[in-house]
């Protein structure tokens, strides 16, 4: 909580890679606060680390990781994104800062149905106004990672839900983002494959060092987490750290844990 | 994205093919409708050619075709004592069988044999055969196109009515629709065929070209019966007549595009709404609003470009399909400016049709966008 205590903003590489100060986020006509889904939220995210947001249905979850995501706008408060206050962008400024540090998996899957694998993974890319032939060779590169090489010009239906699952996490990985938002992303996958999911998601975030923020039903989540987020109501109920002083260990290793395995372009 | 917007366009083959019909027979009907009106208008102003120089004098009540009142021998009399005429030229027509619509599929002209000289200009030239001499009688010269629908030659005879004419020349294709599809004879016989002595029309030889205009008024002073006109003003009403048609087709064909162009919006608002969830995903993952709605204009503008290139392409087809249905007295005339105005209004009506449901996209908050089930 050292780095909270500074008057100044966190600075790049710096501080947190994300901090949320006082938010809330309410719902009613006309601006009016009629229905209060978040308050007071003032939640920090490591770099490189692995946070969880849990709590019962209607806690507000989907809603901070959309705010976290640059989806949402809050009510009230502010969002720190790498020490860059993100309330006041613009549509078309959030969208760049989604393309660049951040990446989606959603319960759903949410991929495009008339596109292949490779289609879909390359799909990030291309919005980015990359070369067709640029992005097919990452998005390629990508889908071997998730073990997907041999199902790369499958259609979504072709895929079972885990496949699935990993192209959307390949699509997540395309653009090079640091943080990585899962939105339940093994709600809909048996256990097994669940796990699996879990861990390659893990591995993400030990190998290669993205942050990983995930929301969640699914106890298991706890085992590979740095951080519990706990909310009741729209607030904090409680924060856990797991695996000891995580925090302190992160600070330490962040200059060791640059990534490796996958090739980041844009660094 | 062009690659991405031809794949979403043809996610749905049968509603794409719908529409680009919609587009394509709006632009099909702009163009062949077009056509025609221009094909009017160089078939007007070929047949000008004719009387360019010239007065043509015809009864106040004459209406076309022979119909009405026609001349007599007194106007002709009247009008011989107007000065600073050259030379008059009193016709008689009788008209072919009609063919459908598209009027007779012939004219039979009788003209005194030495006056044909005046209308023998450097668009008319003899393809077969002689013109018509002083004292011809029982003879006649006619259109190459008429010579060919009919298998004619110099030498054969033509008849009207029970009377025989032995063909002696025929008229190399003109492009003046009056002298392709014309028979000409000697105007003695065919008032004799058609047992009477007046005339449908007299056309007036002025001393000085320069005159024509002032010819014209004395004639129409010299007699309430008489409406002499010079080939200005009938540039000038034919004109007229020109430019109410282009309007009245152009207005018929901008309506069927119209409604082309209300498919395009309707296909295009039903894809915004299917692809709802996709427009989340793709914000979410860095879309910005005006790639989405350059994203969904580029489909509309593709379905309708399509159907507009289609479009031309059948309205050429239906402009020379209907010249050959008419036997060439209509003619389709597809200039590149129709064709390029064709395209335009296609990609216009795409634009407008794609602007609605792109802005709506655009618009589309992601996050309920990516939870829409």
């Amino acid at each position: 909580m050292i780095f909270m205590k500074g008057k100044t903003e966190p600075k790049h590489e710096d501080g947190y890679l994300i901090e949320t100060k006082g938010i809330k986020k309410c719902y009613g006509e006309e601006g009016k606060c009629e229905i209060t889904v978040l308050q007071d939220i003032n939640i920090h995210v490591e770099r490189r680390s692995f946070v969880s947001i849990m709590g019962p249905s209607g806690s507000g979850k989907t809603t901070l990781l959309d705010i976290l995501g640059c989806l949402l706008k809050p009510t009230e408060g502010k969002v720190f994104i790498d020490g860059k206050n993100v309330i006041g962008l613009d549509d078309d400024d959030l969208a760049l800062l989604r393309r660049e540090k951040i990446g989606f998996v959603f319960q759903q899957y949410n991929l495009i149905q008339s596109f292949t694998a490779l289609e879909n993974v390359e799909m990030p890319m291309r919005i980015a106004g990359k070369p067709k032939w640029e992005a097919e060779d990452k998005a390629k590169r990508l889908l071997k990672l998730v073990g997907l090489e041999d199902r790369m010009t499958h259609k979504p239906s072709e895929l079972s839900g885990g496949q699935q699952q990993r192209v959307a996490i390949a699509r997540s990985l395309i653009n090079n983002p640091q943080i990585i938002l899962g939105d339940e992303p093994t709600g809909n996958l048996d256990t097994k494959t669940g796990q699996m999911i879990l861990n390659l998601l893990k591995k993400l975030n030990a190998e290669e060092g993205y942050t990983i923020i995930v929301v969640t039903h699914d106890s298991r989540v706890a085992q590979y987490s740095d951080k519990i987020i706990n909310l009741l109501d729209g607030q904090v109920l409680n924060e856990t750290y797991l695996g000891g002083s995580r925090e302190h260990e992160a600070k330490v290793s962040r200059v060791s844990r640059k990534p490796a395995l996958v090739q980041k372009g844009g660094d | 994205m062009l690659d991405l917007a031809i794949k979403n366009i043809m996610r749905n083959r049968t509603r794409t093919t719908l529409t680009v019909l919609g587009i394509l027979i709006g632009i099909g009907a702009v163009v062949a409708l077009g056509s025609i009106a221009e094909g009017l208008n160089v078939s007007i102003t070929n047949s000008l050619q004719l009387t360019a120089g010239k007065i043509t004098v015809r009864n106040k009540d004459a209406g076309i075709f022979g119909l009405g009142t026609e001349l007599t021998k007194d106007d002709l009399d009247i009008i011989n004592t107007v000065s600073g005429i050259k030379d008059v030229v009193p016709i008689s027509v009788k008209t072919g069988p009609m063919s459908g619509f598209t009027g007779p599929e012939y004219l039979i002209i009788g003209m005194e044999p030495d006056k044909l000289q005046y209308f023998v200009g450097e668009n008319t030239k003899m393809y077969q055969g002689r013109t018509l001499e002083t004292g011809d009688s029982d003879v006649a010269i006619i259109g190459k196109p008429l010579a060919d629908k009919y298998n004619l030659q110099v030498g054969d005879t033509w008849t009207v009515e029970n009377d025989d004419f032995q063909i002696v020349g025929i008229v190399e294709k003109t492009d003046i629709s009056e002298i392709d599809s014309a028979v000409i004879v000697p105007l003695d016989n065919l008032q004799a065929i058609m047992n009477k002595d007046t005339y449908y029309a007299i056309y007036v030889v002025p001393d000085d070209v320069r005159d024509t205009e002032k010819v014209a008024a004395a004639i129409n002073d010299a007699s309430d019966n008489l409406n002499a006109l010079t080939a200005a003003d009938t540039a000038r009403q034919a004109s007229q007549i020109v430019d109410q048609i282009r309007f009245f087709t152009f207005g018929i064909g901008a309506i069927a595009a119209f409604v082309g162009g209300l498919g395009v919006m309707n296909t295009m608002i039903m894809a915004v709404m299917e692809r709802r969830k996709e427009i989340g995903v793709m914000k979410a993952i860095g879309a910005t609003n005006s790639m989405i709605l350059r994203q969904i204009l580029t489909e509309s503008a593709m379905i309708s470009v399509i159907g507009g290139v289609g479009g031309i392409l059948i309205g050429i087809g239906a402009a020379i399909g209907l010249g050959a249905l008419s036997g060439g007295t209509i003619q389709g005339y597809v200039t590149p400016t129709l064709a390029l105005e064709g395209l335009a209004f296609a990609l216009f009506l795409g634009l407008i049709g794609g602007f609605y449901p792109a802005r709506q996209a655009a618009r589309l908050d992601p996050v309920e966008a990516l939870r829409y089930e």
